[in-house]
């Protein structure tokens, strides 16, 4: 399977990259490890005019502790930095703790920090080659009016499938977002949008650049766990995140975040107010799953069935909850 | 897609090429520079036979532009032999059954290889958790693992004999 | 210890340097001048009747050289006489989605690809049929005209009384099991080069020449030859390097015919290669199976009788399914000794890919179903798992009540083996909560006793040919996929005429070059191309030996062919015997051997710089024409080198060559009765497991922690790729185990990619102990048998009783998925009652694991992509810029 005919741009700065996006705006994709683009564009998801290609831009590499104990990540930095990263693994080792079940070692030395957080969402009928989308008459988030998910509504629920999101969520991390227009910071909760189709708040002329870790988020307990087939390789089917600061043996504060069961990756919002205040036991934790599974909405866009996956996100939040607690 | 004139490094060696800016590295190491030693086994990423080194780092070429490794010094298996002869882990693959039908072999000497240069002496969670990037549909691994240890053993009785 | 120097030493592939450099060719590899790439259309909908196809605007495409449709080649073919049932690419009908329609030639990948989306196709969508059951009941819109009822072929044997026998049982279980469809995934995807050569004489195209990824070249002469109508001495098929079949390409696959007749269109040489969703649509995986099975035994053990219904789920052609169905229920035999069989059998049509070989044929999903009730038997009667197989051994040598002849029964010493080396006794029983032990046993044949297609031929040809450089050359027919036929061959010839392995080349697998062999499947390589290869080096060493005796002046039977050197028997060992030298271990190590093959004197390919250098000292001579002189100082001696015997024997005999064949014996060709050629054998391997698994039971996640497999190869040629055959079939039972399944909706193939269809990792890969039998066949070449698919059908119930083992729930479907395995330890618990295994998403009626149903398709494929105005937009035509 070929590539579809495009141009590409190799700008060296994130103002010519910008620069770039402004002027092919209606026609441009962006590439950063390519892990998932790449294929994409085999199955000829996206055929775009122009592909600008960040690979370039060494300033957007490279993990940056900040003088207020937090730490500015730039977009392009790959997850294996992020998995080896010994400032990362001691403040922030959720986050080095997904970053290393992503896919596989080789695709880790690819894929970037900022490709993860804009990864496309994923659905069985839609991560297809052209030809076997036609098969099934396409769907509603390419080419198709029909979801084949949830074929009664008008609404695509392809999944959200990359690990590092959830973990991030948990960190109250923020994400720079950079046009010709200028730079704005969001928080990452508020860049997903729930949709299957139009999943981010990203605009066509818009790039990450940086992602932020607050200080405060520093030094929880952090665990994250992966429902896959395989021990590599894989998209995760089903992921949690979990963190949690401790005082007097009592939770202090915590999240959990929860990733491949719904369109977006998500906090789970009652988590925190079950925890906060309470000493960890395994009823405790029962109850933290039963929420988990709750905000979980998976449905048939993955291997393995939405029940089950479902039944997973509960058991893996209890148990991450415990790990975390016994750090 | 007008072609463009790029310069890649390959082995060590320069090459100018005029390319289409779709052409993946992968189609250009074997359609362009006859270097057929990395194969292509799948479309979607995950199967590793591609696999060459960018500066050092293993990556899967069938994931890569070849216009956006300009200026990078790629590897690719057949750079691998040392001075005309099998490298420690070639031979080794061959004496212990690392390779079967050899398809997925050029993309394991490759993974093997940045493995060995980051970790010259991995425990087996390691070089399992290593070769993981990579599917064989023959071996089950196994012997692989009987290869490695023997390779990293040869190297080492080079460097004592040195 | 035996008194072989090349054979049973674990020795390098003579080809593993071509593939640890990636020097070696694959076809994918291969380019000639002037080729063209061809791409192939596939139908989106799973059963429909073709109306019009236009080709008009995809021929002008700029870069197209020719549109190939199924009238280019109108004849029918198939793998067997009785299934030609398939055109290269559709005559009328669409069986399957990612069935073949058309195919483009063109100066590039790319460009195909785009003129593919120009061919205008009306289809009329047809009732499609996805689920066997359902498939069987089908009145009208037949998949196929000749065959009512979607049947394919229906077998009914009944062997001794099973009546009789079930009365006599004290236990009886009886359920169904069903194993979902697998694919083999072999790394390389299938890839075909085809070539016309302009005849000199006609000045036409004559004689075509197709390198392809094959199994089995000489079939694919023979269907060429039938499909282009062109006689099969123009037809030549070459074979390179092959990346893994396991029965994938044991058939000719429509990518072979379709470049061949696009080359004959184009008038230019064509390759086609497929990307990895047409492999998953190419297939001839194993099919999904359902077998209703009953076993009875009596309290002390002994199996009465058994019954067996399986229906295969085969897809849309025949491809080896006759022979399929019948694997399943010949090879209840030869395992054990079961008096009283009855078996039904069912091989039925469906619109999807066709199902064919894959690794353990027809065996292996019958074998799960068995080998878990037998255990459940054993269960039932409190006997140990381990002892009830021991209770129902054949008494051997014997033909088995269906027919089957077997001799050498390393059974009973793998059973033995494997127990003792898992520490079963001991441990059995005695594992924390959670963790399991397992058993389960398997055998396969040696190669089929029957051909395919019905002669006297032998079954495999080899020829050796030997010069005065003192090269031996084999010619073998036999394809080598990775699974070490050519070092094998090398082995056997370098064996009896006792030169070293580096002396050995080995021509294979090309139709003009070498002589037939019937293919890489059946696992009949060793048996039968190795019996040949002895017969061929066997012939030669007669030659030499008949000079060599005589310039010694001694009698033939009084000489030893070793070391690269000929001896008289009791005479000094002067001269050759320094130099040549056999037992070494690389780099002076011995070879560790955690799998008790203890052999510490691996040996070592010596390649050009470790030849006798007394050797390269004579050949010179000779060369320069010294060889009067040198004869006049010849006196008889007791020794001579290997190219002096050759010399004096080409200068008494001629050229030396020698041909060898094998057949197998008429006693070795089974019964009489409908259906009896498939599954007797002149020999069967045998094969024993224990795996050790723990069952997360909140996850119902299972994990492999070890597998001791012990294996009867008759004699083990060579250890270290006999130990990697082992490995590599429980390796790949587990996978089917645990992982691996095809997953269908309405006909569409879910998971057809690597990512998707989950071949196992390194990392959840277990540590598997290869144990290797040696029960010395009378038969096979130094008593080997088989050794690459024996294992496999053991892996899936040896995992199958370690969970029941660990956790105490009995699977009945595979794989194992951790959902499958949840409910069925909800269910056990009666726990709350969750349906984890059906997709109960309440916003979607449909069933994800879609299996059911004879669901009419209202496809809207190609008109929702017509539609759509992204791509209304038609790519520029030549010409319509001017």
């Amino acid at each position: 399977m070929s590539l579809p005919e495009f141009k590409l741009l190799r700008p060296r700065t994130t103002e010519e990259a910008v620069r770039h996006l402004r002027e092919h705006t209606s026609n441009v994709r962006v590439l950063a490890g390519g892990t998932d683009l790449i294929p994409s564009m085999r199955q000829k998801l996206f055929e775009p005019g122009h592909v600008l290609d960040l690979r370039g831009i060494t300033a957007m590499r490279g993990i940056r502790p900040q003088a207020d104990g937090g730490a500015e990540i730039g977009a392009l930095t790959t997850l294996r930095e992020i998995e080896r990263s010994d400032f990362l693994r001691q403040h922030y080792p959720v986050l080095a703790e997904a970053a290393a079940t992503v896919a596989s070692p080789v695709l880790r030395n690819m894929g970037t920090i900022g490709g993860n957080i804009c990864l496309d969402t994923r659905c069985l009928w839609y991560n297809q080659s052209l030809a076997w989308r036609k098969g099934c008459g396409f769907c509603i988030k390419k080419d198709g009016d029909l979801c084949h998910v949830a074929p009664g509504g008008m609404k695509c629920w392809a999944v959200f499938s990359g690990d590092t999101p959830p973990a991030l969520l948990c960190l109250n991390a923020e994400i720079e977002i950079v046009s010709a227009g200028g730079t704005r910071r969001v928080a990452l909760r508020d860049f997903y949008t729930g949709l299957g189709d139009n999943y981010r708040k990203l605009q066509p002329n818009e790039l990450v650049t940086r992602i932020f870790l607050p200080a405060e988020a520093a030094g929880y307990c952090g665990v994250y766990r992966k429902l896959r087939v395989r021990g590599s390789i894989d998209y995760p089917l089903a992921g949690v995140a979990v963190v949690i600061k401790r005082s007097n043996g009592h939770v202090a504060d915590a999240r959990i975040g929860i990733t491949a069961v719904n369109p977006a990756p998500l906090l789970v919002k009652e988590a925190r107010d079950l925890l906060v205040g309470k000493a960890v036991d395994e009823a405790l934790a029962e109850a933290v799953g039963d929420v988990a599974a709750k905000t979980a909405k998976p449905l048939t866009t993955s291997a393995l069935t939405p029940e089950y996956r479902r039944e997973m996100i509960r058991v893996f939040t209890k148990r991450a909850v415990l790990a975390a607690a016994a750090n | 897609m007008k072609k463009e004139l790029i310069e890649l490094r390959v082995n060590g060696r320069a090459r100018e090429l005029a390319i289409e800016p779709s052409a993946l590295l992968l189609d250009i190491l074997r359609n362009e520079l006859q270097l057929t030693g990395s194969k292509r086994g799948c479309d979607d990423s995950s199967c590793g036979a591609c696999t060459v080194l960018v500066n050092g780092v293993a990556m899967m070429s069938c994931t890569l532009l070849a216009a956006s490794c300009e200026g990078q010094e790629i590897t690719t298996v057949e750079g691998v032999s040392e001075h005309g002869a099998l490298a420690a882990i070639q031979k080794a693959y061959g004496d212990w059954g690392g390779a079967q039908c050899g398809y997925c072999t050029p993309g394991f000497m490759m993974t093997v290889k940045s493995l060995l240069a980051e970790n010259p002496n991995p425990s087996e969670a390691e070089v399992r958790a290593a070769l993981s990037s990579n599917l064989c549909r023959c071996t089950g691994y196994s012997q692989m693992y009987e290869a490695i240890r023997s390779a990293i053993a040869a190297e080492q009785q080079g460097l004592v004999a040195k | 210890m035996n008194d072989f120097s090349i054979i049973g030493k674990p020795i390098a592939m003579i080809d593993a340097a071509e593939k640890t450099t990636g020097a070696g060719k694959y076809t994918d590899d291969l380019s000639v001048p002037g080729m063209l790439i061809g791409k192939i259309l596939h139908s989106p909908y799973p059963h429909a009747r073709i109306k019009r196809i236009d080709t008009n605007r995809a021929e002008k495409y700029d870069g197209v050289v020719a549109v190939v449709v199924g009238k280019d080649a109108p004849n029918p073919y198939g793998i067997l006489p009785v299934g030609h049932d398939e055109h290269a690419l559709a005559l009328d009908k669409v069986r399957y989605v990612g069935d073949n329609v058309a195919c483009v030639v063109a100066v590039s990948e790319s460009i195909a690809e785009k003129a593919l989306e120009l061919i205008d196709i009306e289809y009329e969508v047809l009732p499609a049929y996805f689920d066997p059951e359902e498939s069987m009941k089908a009145q009208s819109d037949l998949i196929h005209d000749s065959k009512p009822q979607n049947v394919e072929k229906d077998y009914h044997h009944v062997f001794g009384d099973p009546d009789k026998g079930f009365a006599e049982a004290d236990q009886i279980a009886e359920a169904r099991f069903i194993a979902n469809e697998v694919t083999h995934a072999a790394m390389e995807p299938h890839s075909t080069l085809a070539s016309f050569e302009l005849d000199p004489h006609t000045g036409k195209p004559g004689r075509l020449t197709v390198w392809s990824s094959t199994q089995v070249p000489y079939y694919l002469q023979h269907k060429l030859s039938l499909v282009l109508e062109m006689p099969m001495s123009q037809t030549r098929v070459i074979k390179p390097l092959v990346g893994g079949g396991f029965g994938g390409k044991s058939e000719v696959i429509p990518l072979e015919i379709i470049a061949a007749v696009a080359a004959r269109k184009a008038k230019a040489p064509v390759k086609i290669t497929y990307t990895r969703e047409e492999v998953f649509w190419a297939h001839r995986g194993r099919p999904r199976t359902i077998i209703d099975l009953k076993t009875g035994v009596t309290s002390d053990g002994r199996i009465t009788a058994v019954k067996a219904r399986v229906v295969q789920d085969g897809g849309a052609y025949c491809s080896y399914g006759v022979v399929t169905i019948l694997y399943s229920g010949a090879l209840l035999g030869a395992l054990y000794d079961i008096p009283n069989i009855q078996y039904d059998g069912y091989r039925v049509l469906t619109n999807k890919p066709a199902c064919g070989a894959m690794r353990g044929h027809g065996t292996v999903n019958v074998r799960f179903a068995f080998e878990s009730q037998l255990d459940e038997l054993a269960a039932k009667i409190g006997m140990d798992p381990a002892k009830i197989r021991q209770s129902n051994l054949l008494q051997t040598p014997c033909i088995t009540v269906n027919g089957l002849r077997v001799q050498s029964y390393g059974l009973p010493e793998c059973i033995e083996k494997t127990v003792e080396r898992s520490g079963w006794k001991a441990r059995k029983g005695k594992l924390p909560k959670g963790r399991g032990l397992g058993i389960a046993c398997s055998h396969y044949v040696s190669g089929a006793a029957n051909s395919i297609i019905r002669s006297d031929m032998p079954h495999s040809t080899v020829n050796i040919k030997i010069d005065r450089d003192g090269g031996v050359v084999v010619y073998t027919g036999a394809s080598e996929i990775g699974q070490g036929s050519d070092t094998m061959t090398a082995q056997i010839a370098a064996e009896v005429l006792g030169g070293s392995l580096a002396r050995v080349r080995v021509i294979a697998a090309d139709t003009d070059l070498t002589p037939i062999d019937i293919g890489s499947y059946s696992s009949r390589v060793t048996f039968m191309a190795g019996n040949a290869t002895l017969r061929a080096a066997t012939e030669v060493k007669k030659l030499i030996a008949a000079a060599a005796a005589r310039k010694m002046g001694c009698e033939i039977e009084e000489l030893i062919f070793r070391d690269d050197a000929i001896f008289r028997k009791g005479g000094t060992e002067s001269g050759a015997s320094e130099s040549a030298q056999t037992s070494r271990g690389p780099d002076g190590r011995g070879r560790p051997s955690p799998h008790g093959s203890t052999e510490s004197d691996r040996l070592t390919q010596s390649h050009g710089a470790e030849l006798p250098t007394v050797s390269g000292h004579v050949e010179g001579q000779i060369l320069r024409g010294s060889l009067q002189q040198k004869r006049k100082e010849e006196g008889p001696k007791n020794s001579m080198t290997f190219e002096e015997a050759v010399v004096a024997a080409i200068d008494f005999h001629g050229a030396l060559t020698g041909t060898g064949s094998y057949a197998p014996p008429p006693e070795a060709r089974g019964g009489k009765h409908k259906g009896a050629g498939v599954g007797p054998s002149p020999a069967y391997s045998y094969s024993a497991q224990v795996a050790e698994v723990s069952v997360d039971e909140e996850t119902g996640e299972v994990t492999v922690h070890k597998v001791w497999a012990a294996h009867d190869c008759g004699r083990a040629l060579n250890p270290v790729s006999v130990e990697g055959q082992i490995i590599g079939s429980v390796w790949m039972g587990m996978g089917q185990a645990l992982t691996e399944e095809m997953v269908w909706k309405d006909g569409m193939l879910m998971n057809a990619g690597l990512l998707e269809y989950r071949s196992p990792s390194s990392v959840e890969s277990p540590a598997v102990e290869p144990i290797i039998v040696e029960s010395i066949d009378p038969e096979g070449p130094f008593g080997a048998k088989e050794c690459s698919e024996g294992s496999l059908a053991a892996t899936i119930p040896a995992i199958a009783n370690a969970i029941f083992d660990a956790v105490g729930v009995r699977l009945h479907e595979s794989p194992f998925t951790p959902e499958r395995v949840l409910a069925a330890l909800r269910a056990k618990k009666n726990a709350k009652a969750l349906n984890l295994t059906e997709g109960v998403d309440p916003t979607s009626p449909i069933r994800f694991r879609e299996h059911g149903g004879s669901l009419c398709f209202n496809g809207k494929g190609p008109e929702r992509h017509a539609l759509d105005p992204s791509r209304r937009e038609t790519p520029s035509v030549a010409g319509s810029a001017d």
